[in-house]
């Protein structure tokens, strides 16, 4: 379970520009959810997936993940964390284009030292749900944009975590390619994964399978 | 004051190191007494952040300041070259008023420091950081010894004058000497070497059987009674002269600097032992405390007792 409680988030820009990106929310997301949080840009939703992640630290309040103050670890053990528990899937992808499906998709085992039998069989197992076993050798930069979505996907999923973080997941997909990722989403869905997505594409807000779709405006709920 | 490249690389590095422990020590007294780990107030996520910050200074300045002693040590024995009468560093510490308590303000400094560091390692890797006011708080007076030592090193330097004549290692460390050094060689050496030796033991039992207490009062008999033994008895070996005690001249060339060597096991295996001496004994690092500990004094133990024996060897006498 995931839990915001009384979260403020402040950016300081410098002295005279402060930021309020989230304003004294509180949310509440249960195991196995799908949930939307939908708003414009710069509405904060970026900011929610940045605190669930452990990728910042928020001004005021706490953020509870499995009963773990996942707002108060160090850096060290935060980092920890998401190697463990979260798989980020990017607007742009973030993959490293000189590198192959294969490299980019196993990048987030390397910390963890794994041995090549190991490796080989997450990597067959992402490969495979996601229909990229062909394109495995092949030079990232070569792919096009949906298949490179879906090796960010399986990036994301081979280290088999408990929550996925999406952040407008189909910004750079036309609406075909757009509909094959929410059947991923589906996918994971029922594979019981906590799935959050950051977006303001419509396509979201009436899926039979999003358990939430929360709006976001100037850092609060609606 | 006399300007050698070495007094001067330790003057301008302790002008670097006084501007960052006076911004650790602000940060270091508001998180001493503001610290809550558990609230989610704005304050206390600043000061996590803070704490990183100040942590991080504190732990690249001390441990620079451990390494530096040795350095400074070689400054000292560089700068027995332009004093008349200096043989070795030795000459330098006696030529001012400052250089035995600022040597001996250094050593102390030198467990502080790497008391401070273990703390800091121990906390960092716990998430809840259950040392961090602890080791705030430790700094806060480590600070004042800092500056101590500081304002000591430059008086010290600055009190050198290289027109007075200064006395030799020979004269200072000498049983004829009237000086309170003098009084290590009322110690019959039989004695002393089974003393030596039978601290060795009892270090070596009581970690054995995990007997915190005599393991820190032992470690740190062990430690006067090897400084007070190499003066007295292992020296004369490393310098293969009976009445030669000099602790300093073994630092140079000519002993292929083996006293950084001799100095550095014992400092570091009586440093573990102090700490593991500290450590509760729940902690699942004790273990590896005591064997740092045992296995650096063990080396120091058998680094100084090979000098008599190999001169036995060569020369079948004692000296």
């Amino acid at each position: 379970m995931i839990e915001l409680k009384n979260i403020t988030k402040i950016y300081d820009l410098n002295i005279n520009n402060k930021v309020t990106a989230l304003n004294d929310i509180n949310l509440k997301f249960n195991e196995g959810e799908l949930i939307v949080l939908k708003g414009s840009s710069g509405s904060g939703k970026s900011t929610i997936l940045s605190l669930v992640a452990a990728l910042s630290k928020p001004t005021m309040g706490e953020v509870i993940v499995d009963n773990k103050r996942i707002s108060k670890l160090p850096d060290n053990f935060a980092s920890l964390y998401r190697r463990e528990n979260i798989g980020f899937i990017f607007q742009k992808y973030n993959l490293i284009p000189t590198l192959s499906v294969k490299e980019n998709i196993l990048l987030p085992l390397v910390p963890n030292n794994p041995n090549e039998d190991e490796c080989n069989s997450k990597l067959n197992i992402v490969l495979e749900q996601f229909n990229i076993s062909n394109k495995k050798d092949t030079i990232v930069k070569n792919l096009s944009g949906g298949e490179q979505q879906r090796v960010a996907i399986s990036r994301a999923l081979i280290n088999n975590p408990k929550i996925i973080i999406a952040d407008e997941p189909t910004a750079n997909l036309d609406e075909k390619l757009s509909l094959d990722f929410i059947d991923m989403l589906r996918q994971l869905k029922s594979q019981n994964k906590t799935i959050v997505v950051a977006t303001h594409d419509p396509l979201f807000f009436n899926l039979d399978f999003v358990d939430k779709v929360i709006e976001i405006k100037n850092g609060n709920i609606i | 004051m006399l300007l050698s490249p070495e007094v001067l690389t330790l003057q301008i590095l302790n002008i670097i190191f006084l501007v960052f422990v006076t911004v650790s020590l602000f940060l270091s007294i508001r998180i001493f007494f503001k610290w809550d780990i558990n609230a989610t107030t704005k304050e206390q996520y600043k000061l996590e952040k803070q704490s990183f910050l100040a942590a991080t200074i504190i732990k690249y300045i001390l441990a620079i300041k451990l390494p530096l002693f040795l350095f400074f040590i070689f400054t000292l024995d560089k700068l027995s070259i332009s004093l008349t009468g200096a043989m070795c560093a030795a000459g330098v510490v006696d030529a001012t008023q400052f250089g035995t308590y600022l040597f001996i303000l250094k050593i102390i400094n030198i467990y502080l420091f790497g008391f401070w560091l273990i703390i800091h390692n121990i906390d960092i890797k716990n998430e809840k950081l259950p040392y961090t006011k602890i080791k705030f708080g430790f700094f806060i007076f480590i600070f004042f010894i800092f500056i101590t030592e500081v304002i000591v090193e430059y008086l010290m330097f600055d009190a050198i004058n290289i027109d007075q004549m200064v006395s030799c290692c020979g004269t200072l460390y000498s049983s004829s000497a009237t000086s309170l050094i003098s009084n290590i060689f009322i110690l019959d050496t039989k004695i002393l070497l089974v003393l030596f030796y039978g601290l060795f033991m009892s270090l070596f039992i009581s970690y054995k059987f995990k007997l915190q207490y005599i393991f820190s009062i032992s470690n740190f008999l062990f430690l006067i009674i090897s400084i007070v033994s190499l003066i007295s008895f292992f020296g004369t070996y490393i310098y293969e002269l009976p009445t030669h005690h000099c602790p300093f001249c073994f630092l140079q060339k000519e002993y292929y600097y083996v006293g950084y060597f001799i100095y550095t096991l014992l400092f570091i295996g009586t440093f573990f032992g102090f700490v593991a001496s500290g450590t509760n004994p729940t902690d699942k690092n004790i273990e590896k405390y005591y064997k740092i500990s045992i296995i650096f004094s063990f080396l120091y133990l058998v680094l100084v007792s090979a000098y008599p024996i190999i001169f036995y060897i060569k020369n079948g006498v004692w000296l």
